[in-house]
């Protein structure tokens, strides 16, 4: 039996210990913190992924007179941009986005109720997990982040027929349709999707990721981009939003 | 069938595990004996997907699959391979299908096996359909036709019988994106259980049945979703930290396998296949380094360090410059196989336990829990309360904890991050009460919540 303890450091670099940021998340945080003194405590709580936390800052904005949907855009969408940025800089975890996107989703709802107006979103996003396929987790991970950076999601589920997935394009109208698949025997339902889409003129950039889907297949279809990270759906949307054509969004986002 | 929890450790030191040996063997297939002193290459692959249009082409797929694995086993002068058809969807909700799949290979392999004497079995892995668009749907009609399945292969050719079951994930999937550490309990240690002792005692008669072995489970829904999800040094999704504490949850589930009945090998992709052997000294399969055409991981070769059968975990069916997919994978297998079995022969076997084992154990927490003296004292934690799902899954979490805290201390570094995710589970889990009963009632009140797809009638709750 040979000694279970050597030295390490020659045989690997832990390359995550080796980059960390010398600031902590809490730090990092307390810099991007709006200045005006009701919406911080909300931005805070929204951060700390504290719901009740949020509602309690959101009756205080409104009790001083603050507009309920506007609290959306000034307080709630400020507060969890903290936390995307903080995500895509390395700093803080999914974990932290998701219980961040749940609070924020619960103040959204609370302002809502509040108010006879509609919140503007960002744009609407159609997201699908393949037919035939039941492993969600991506699908969730994905409409968490969409609806974290302030788009509105249609969330059709898991296992959704091809026809479900063009009659929720034809009546919500999206700016992206998002797929995701476990296997590669069910991705091949994406190429469907696409064609029916094609057939029906509705030229929606699809984006499709997770599990064994890659780059090849989805560029084999005219509407497929491919991500690589479910962090790449809300990049893409800003980028529709902004203007970007399918060939574009495939230039940028395609990376292999 | 009886469920027979275990409360003491199959081997009496971590030194005495080793790959190729396994304190109870198990004969299967055409002379096969695993855990028997050897190790054996398993060979894991998915057919085109174009192949699952009908019944006749998906027999034909896998026909030619069979036929190119043992050509190549036997051009290169291995001793033995096992194969592993994991069901396509539509073999398992057709029963016929995987039946005429599992006749249609083992033909195959009885006129190599006659010819040539190479030692072999088959092991079919139905898929767990046992849900529906909205709900897991456990027990019921597609329970019923999952039986079936099971009938079909058993009585037609297969020889080991395994499937990854999907009990607790709708609570998993739940609390491994919120950090929620007692939800992970709840959904794995728990509730994943229940499932196991349910399904793993009809698999197990349908195996008595039929003489074949019912070979075992693995938590691949939960605890390979956490590794999935943690991915590299540099992915942020989720920290490693938490990914092996899930990991150290899920060996008391797949335990729940033998223990209702399952004899082993254990599946492969069930990296916490090393602490079920510690406990149970049933064999395992593993996948590490030769699995990277199916996904990544951070301990490539330390997860060889006990195992009885070395899989690729799957590789769909395709050209490749040096031949078909499953020719390549399964000659790569066989090579390792030759290494461990050629370090056996010569006395030199713990030795080269030891250099898979070192080789990753620093290289990250998960693979440092799992090394094997580690993955030992997590036995250890198990069995101490092996009649209490709870606590011995609550057991299983504390003791990485611990050990990853020994670490700290010494030569695995963590980063902050990882380190803070350690500490706030640490507290989660320490504040828990010890009672099951009280755990479990509190879980449900929880979950049924806040987690709309969670029904407790899928576990008789």
């Amino acid at each position: 039996m040979t000694s279970l303890d050597i030295d390490p450091s020659e045989i690997l670099v832990r390359y995550n210990v080796k980059m960390e940021k010398a600031m902590t998340p809490e730090d990092a945080a307390a810099e991007l913190y709006p200045k005006e003194e009701l919406f911080r405590p909300i931005a805070e709580a929204i951060f700390e992924g504290e719901e009740d936390d949020v509602i309690e800052g959101l009756e205080a904005a409104i009790a001083a007179g603050k507009d309920p949907i506007a609290l959306i855009d000034d307080a709630l969408m400020v507060g969890m941009k903290v936390v995307t940025d903080l995500y895509d800089q390395g700093i803080i975890f999914l974990p932290n986005v998701m219980m961040s996107a749940d609070a924020m989703l619960d103040g959204i709802d609370f302002c809502k109720d509040q108010s006879d107006e509609a919140p503007v979103s960002k744009g609407k996003v159609v997201c699908h997990v393949a037919e035939g396929d039941v492993h969600d987790i991506g699908k969730t991970i994905v409409a968490a982040l969409l609806r974290a950076n302030g788009y509105e999601v249609v969330d059709l589920g898991r296992d959704v027929p091809v026809d479900e997935v063009i009659e929720a394009v034809k009546a919500e109208n999206p700016i992206m349709l998002t797929g995701t698949a476990l296997m590669t025997t069910t991705m091949y339902a994406f190429k469907a999707v696409n064609d029916r889409l094609l057939e029906a003129g509705l030229k929606v950039p699809f984006a499709c990721g997770g599990g064994a889907v890659n780059q090849d297949f989805v560029a084999t279809y005219d509407l497929g981009v491919y991500g690589e990270e479910a962090a790449d759906a809300p990049k893409m949307a800003d980028k529709i939003v902004a203007g970007a054509s399918i060939s574009a969004l495939k230039e940028e986002f395609h990376k292999h | 069938m009886a469920i027979n929890r275990y409360t003491k450790m199959a081997y009496g030191s971590a030194d005495e595990m080793v790959f190729g040996h396994s304190k109870f063997p198990v004969k299967a297939g055409l002379g096969l004996e695993i855990g028997g002193g050897y190790t054996t290459p398993e060979v894991n692959y998915a057919p085109r997907p174009e192949a699952g249009a009908s019944k006749e082409k998906l027999v034909k797929e896998y026909q030619r699959i069979t036929t190119d694995i043992m050509n190549r086993m036997v051009q290169v002068g291995f001793p033995s391979v096992v194969l592993e058809t994991e069901h396509v969807e539509q073999m398992t909700n057709n029963p016929t299908w995987g039946g005429e799949v599992a006749h249609a290979q083992k033909e195959i392999m009885e006129e190599f096996h006659d010819e040539y004497g190479i030692k072999c079995a088959l092991r079919h892995t139905p898929g767990d359909i046992r849900e529906d668009r909205d709900f897991l749907e456990l027990r019921g009609d597609k329970f019923n036709t999952l039986m079936e399945s099971f009938e079909e292969v058993a009585s037609n050719g297969a020889d080991l019988l395994s499937i990854e079951t999907m009990g607790g994930k709708e609570v998993f999937d739940y609390s491994i994106l919120r950090n929620d550490v007692p939800g992970m309990l709840y959904a794995i240690g728990c509730l994943g259980t229940i499932d196991m002792d349910f399904i793993w005692q009809e698999i197990a008669s349908v195996a008595k049945k039929n003489n074949v072995v019912a070979a075992g489970d693995t938590d691949c829904s939960e605890a390979n979703t956490a590794m999935f999800i943690a991915g590299g040094l540099l992915d942020k999704n989720l920290a490693h930290t938490l990914a092996i504490i899930a990991r150290a949850i899920s060996a008391p589930r797949s335990l729940a396998a033998y223990e209702a009945g399952a004899l082993g090998p254990g599946k492969d992709c069930g990296y916490e296949n090393t602490i079920v052997k510690s406990i149970a000294g049933v064999p395992i399969a593993q996948e590490g380094k030769s699995s990277t055409c199916a996904h990544s991981d951070v301990m490539g070769n330390l997860v060889m360090q006990c195992c009885d059968l070395w899989s690729n975990e799957s590789v769909e069916y395709h050209a490749e410059f040096g031949g078909t997919s499953v020719q390549c994978w399964s000659e790569s297998l066989a090579y390792d196989c030759a290494l461990m079995n050629t370090a056996t022969a010569t006395g030199k076997a713990k030795d080269l336990r030891d250099l898979f084992t070192l080789s990753d154990k620093f290289r990250d927490p998960q693979g440092y829990v799992l090394a094997y003296d580690n993955a030992y004292r997590v036995g250890e934690a198990i069995v101490k309360d092996g009649n209490d799902i709870y606590l011995r899954a609550k057991n299983a979490a504390l003791k990485s904890i611990e050990i990853m805290e020994e670490g700290m201390a010494g030569k695995l570094e963590l980063t902050r991050f990882e380190k803070g995710a350690l500490a706030d589970a640490k507290e989660a889990l320490s504040a828990l009460t010890d009672d099951q009963d009280t755990f479990m009632s509190d879980s449900m009140a929880k979950y049924k919540e806040e987690v709309k797809v969670f029904l407790p009638e899928n576990y008789g709750l």
